[in-house]
């Protein structure tokens, strides 16, 4: 074995190992977050204070209808819960989501279909989805935000749309409330 | 290379603005906040000042932090930002009491301070050179296996997080207190306090959302292996 092919696999080793840690200190610093959060046009929102004032308030959260007749489903993903954890959907309109986090970097992960939302702090991830189907379906987190990660989901439940007739602008839904 | 340096700017999007629409009523489950200030604030107390000030506490409370009633919290232990944060929440109204309310009234947020720092020093074991008494102490773990089971691995079907995963020893969260050395009753009671709503002072509803999915039967067991005491290992808290 020449020294030069000694050299190539060290090289080889090395690189696999930079990278190795990179990832991981992305993971453990989170040094990915204010690049999204730029990314993603930062709101200024502090996950510290969501619960006091502003769109993430507790009693904002969950399915809403808007003035304009498109649903919005409100959420915020905390270490090791998404609240509401269990949201109620109408069937085959779309619906837009929105979702923040509390503390670390959560993914709200539907099940069977390939929609994700990444939820960051001081970040509002937004989408519109629709669900084709009635049924039950997990969310579970996609992405790993510490020891009770793989507990952590939520429950959508599609129902029909005849059932969110009487929501009212002003009120917010959840399948507490249903 | 310039391209790798305006990539960034050219993907930043506009903030997504909320539609307009009218919300529903502010309800706000606590007026603490986790920022820097507050910490600052909740972790800084004076031990000694709150000493002094634990003699209107020891009544109920115990001298060395154990009560002997089973419906009333031990403190020994408990880190100071969950101490804080319950007496600010009996003072501002938001977690009620007819005993703590008037008391924590009694006392400024730096007195709030000063009494969490004495009783997260408190020590929740017996030491053997130590001849003080430690009434509830117990550190048997002889838990019922429902209980053991939440409390190591939760339920993820259910998406019930370990309780340990936040209460400690695994990890632990802001304001949320170790349970290791906690009375089974006085748990059993908030647990039920926060599925029926009672009890709505958990910062994004946590809590609220864990015990409404635990059936009587869950909580019981929990209240008692967390009552039992779970070891050394279970009650030292992390971070004071």
């Amino acid at each position: 074995m020449t020294s030069q092919m000694i050299w190539r696999k060290t090289e080889f080793v090395l690189s696999i190992l930079l990278v190795g840690c990179a990832i991981l200190a992305t993971r453990f610093y989170l040094v990915d977050v204010p690049v999204w959060h730029f990314v993603a046009g930062g709101t200024g929102l502090d996950p510290a204070t969501l619960h006091l004032a502003g769109e993430f308030v507790e009693s904002n959260l969950g399915t809403a209808l808007e003035s304009d007749h498109s649903f919005t489903v409100r959420m915020i993903a905390q270490q090791y819960v998404f609240v509401p954890q269990c949201i109620v959907v109408p069937v085959g309109v779309p619906v837009r989501f929105r979702i923040t986090s509390a503390d670390s970097v959560h993914n709200l992960g539907f099940s069977g279909t390939t929609y994700n939302l990444k939820a960051m702090p001081g970040v509002v991830d937004q989408a519109s989805f629709s669900f084709p189907q009635a049924g039950d379906f997990p969310l579970p987190c996609h992405e790993f935000c510490g020891p009770g990660h793989y507990t952590m989901r939520a429950e959508l439940k599609v129902v029909s749309r005849a059932q969110f007739s009487s929501l009212r602008p002003g009120e917010r839904r959840t399948c507490e409330s249903n | 290379m310039a391209f790798c340096l305006v990539l960034p700017l050219m993907l930043r999007g506009d903030s997504p603005a909320s539609p307009p629409n009218p919300q529903p009523a502010i309800r706000i489950p606590s007026y603490v906040a986790w920022t820097e200030q507050t910490i600052t604030l909740a972790s800084h107390g004076d031990a000694f000042r709150g000493l002094l000030i634990s003699r209107r506490c020891s009544h109920c409370h115990g001298s060395e932090g154990f009560s002997g009633e089973p419906f009333i919290p031990n403190l020994a232990g408990v880190d100071r930002l969950s101490l804080w944060k319950q007496l600010e929440d009996f003072r501002s109204g938001k977690r009620s009491s007819r005993a703590m309310q008037p008391i924590a009234a009694s006392l400024s947020m730096q007195d709030s301070a000063d009494v969490a720092a004495y009783y997260s020093m408190l020590p929740t074991s017996p030491d053997p050179q130590d001849n003080r008494a430690f009434p509830q102490a117990v550190t048997n773990s002889s838990g019922s296996e429902i209980g053991l089971r939440l409390i190591s691995r939760g339920d993820g079907r259910r998406g019930i997080p370990p309780c340990q995963s936040c209460h400690g020893p695994v990890g632990y969260v802001k304001g949320a207190p170790a349970l290791g050395n906690q009375n089974g009753r006085y748990l059993l009671s908030q647990l039920k306090a926060f599925s029926d709503g009672s009890r709505a002072n958990d910062i994004n509803m946590p809590m609220r959302s864990i015990a409404r999915q635990l059936t009587d039967e869950e909580k019981s067991a929990l209240a008692e292996c967390y009552g039992e005491g779970l070891g050394p290992a279970a009650s030292s808290p992390g971070t004071r």
